[in-house]
């Protein structure tokens, strides 16, 4: 019991769930759609990056703040009314202070809503947890999500545009592979990306006989 | 009975906690938003008349360099050094609406520049209006007497451009707003400008 206990109480355990044991997109594959239609420039993964980690952070702590009075039948709607509340503000914010940023995820932004680690981090954790175990998973699942969106466009963005965070890197004579400016570069580079970090950490799915 | 007007209240309590939170951000953005809007608008016209500005002198480049004159209810963004005017078009595309800016030469028929300011097209098929090099095929066709958006165009023919593939609908309306953005320009300026 008191095994069980520990796994969800420290924070370097809950850490370690989202950074890389149960990261969100290459352990769990989730939140695929966003990983590949916006990692073709490492600035866009960035800022992406840290719009989820914000919902997610936002949304989990008033789930988990209100877990004690939220019907259950309600549980959903609420989910999603909080999210669909904290997307508008990033989409806003971005809008009012970032408007290049905002305007090259397009989208993207708004389709936070139904990206599926922040309503599943709310339902698998943040509505049986309090506050601040809710914050430091909301915060490493975001992180989760973050490195490997940055990962996936530090490739792109060089193979692509020949630039890292827009300072060139490669030299001029550099053909620009356009395949890795549209999404199916993106599916390579994940693929390849999930195939490598489940190779190294001998993750493996449990064969269906 | 109890348990269905808990489950009201809490609705009601959380609808009042999200629009206010809603309300308050967009009262502290509203106005950012709304010059961030103007830059963009501003800078893509002196885009299209090759003028060079930075991000921090664009204003008082733009308000140098562009006169903006409005005749009867239409605004015409003239570049005094070339002649060249900027006018709006809108229109509803796919998925919303679209709004851009088309540039022409002081003969008001040749298009100079085409630039789109706003638009929610399908990403990859009908977003590719936004796309630089889809922009460039309009560049020194002729908007009289109309355009053409059209598959298969004659690149040599001053009055068609290609179409983009997969994304028919877009095209069209894209035409269509163009079009109508230019007839309506154009009589007004004739009028003034014979």
């Amino acid at each position: 019991m008191n095994l069980i206990r520990m796994k969800y109480t420290r924070w370097f355990n809950i850490s370690r769930d989202g950074i890389s044991r149960n990261n969100p997109i290459m352990i769990a594959v989730l939140g695929i759609c966003s990983a590949l239609a916006i990692t073709n420039r490492v600035e866009n993964a960035i800022a992406m990056g840290l719009a989820v980690t914000f919902v997610i952070i936002a949304s989990s702590l008033i789930v988990s703040a209100i877990r004690n009075f939220i019907p259950t039948k309600l549980r959903m709607v609420t989910y999603m009314v909080i999210i669909a509340s904290f997307v508008i503000v990033v989409q806003l914010v971005l809008q009012g202070f970032f408007p290049d940023i905002a305007r090259q995820l397009g989208p993207y932004v708004g389709l936070i809503i139904t990206n599926c680690i922040v309503m599943g981090r709310n339902e698998a954790f943040a509505v049986k947890n309090p506050l601040k175990y809710t914050f430091v998973d909301g915060l490493t699942n975001g992180l989760g999500y973050m490195w490997v969106l940055v990962v996936i466009s530090a490739v792109r963005e060089v193979l692509a545009f020949g630039t890292l965070l827009n300072y060139r890197v490669m030299p001029e004579t550099w053909e620009n592979w356009i395949v890795m400016t549209i999404a199916p570069g993106g599916f390579f580079v994940l693929g390849l990306l999930i195939w490598i970090m489940r190779s190294a950490t001998k993750n493996y799915e449990e064969m269906a006989i | 009975m109890s348990e269905y007007r808990r489950m009201i209240i809490f609705v009601l309590v959380l609808g009042v906690f999200t629009s206010a939170l809603l309300m308050g951000v967009q009262a502290l953005t509203a106005e950012r938003i709304e010059r961030a809007a103007e830059a963009h608008l501003q800078t893509t016209i002196l885009d299209a008349h090759d003028v060079n500005y930075t991000a921090a002198n664009f204003l008082e480049v733009f308000e140098a360099e562009i006169e903006i004159r409005e005749l009867e209810g239409l605004s015409f963004y003239v570049h005094t050094e070339s002649g060249g005017v900027s006018i709006l078009f809108f229109g509803f595309g796919v998925w919303g609406p679209i709004e851009g800016v088309l540039s022409l030469e002081p003969d008001f028929e040749t298009i100079r520049d085409v630039a789109v300011l706003d638009q929610e097209e399908t990403p990859g098929l009908g977003a590719v209006i936004t796309n630089p090099d889809y922009q460039a095929l309009y560049v020194g066709k002729s908007m009289y007497p109309e355009l053409n958006v059209i598959h298969d165009a004659d690149p040599d023919d001053p009055n068609e451009v290609d179409a983009i593939a997969g994304a028919t609908r877009t095209s069209e309306a894209f035409d269509t707003m163009l079009n109508n953005a230019y007839q309506e320009h154009r009589e007004v300026w004739m009028a003034h400008h014979d």
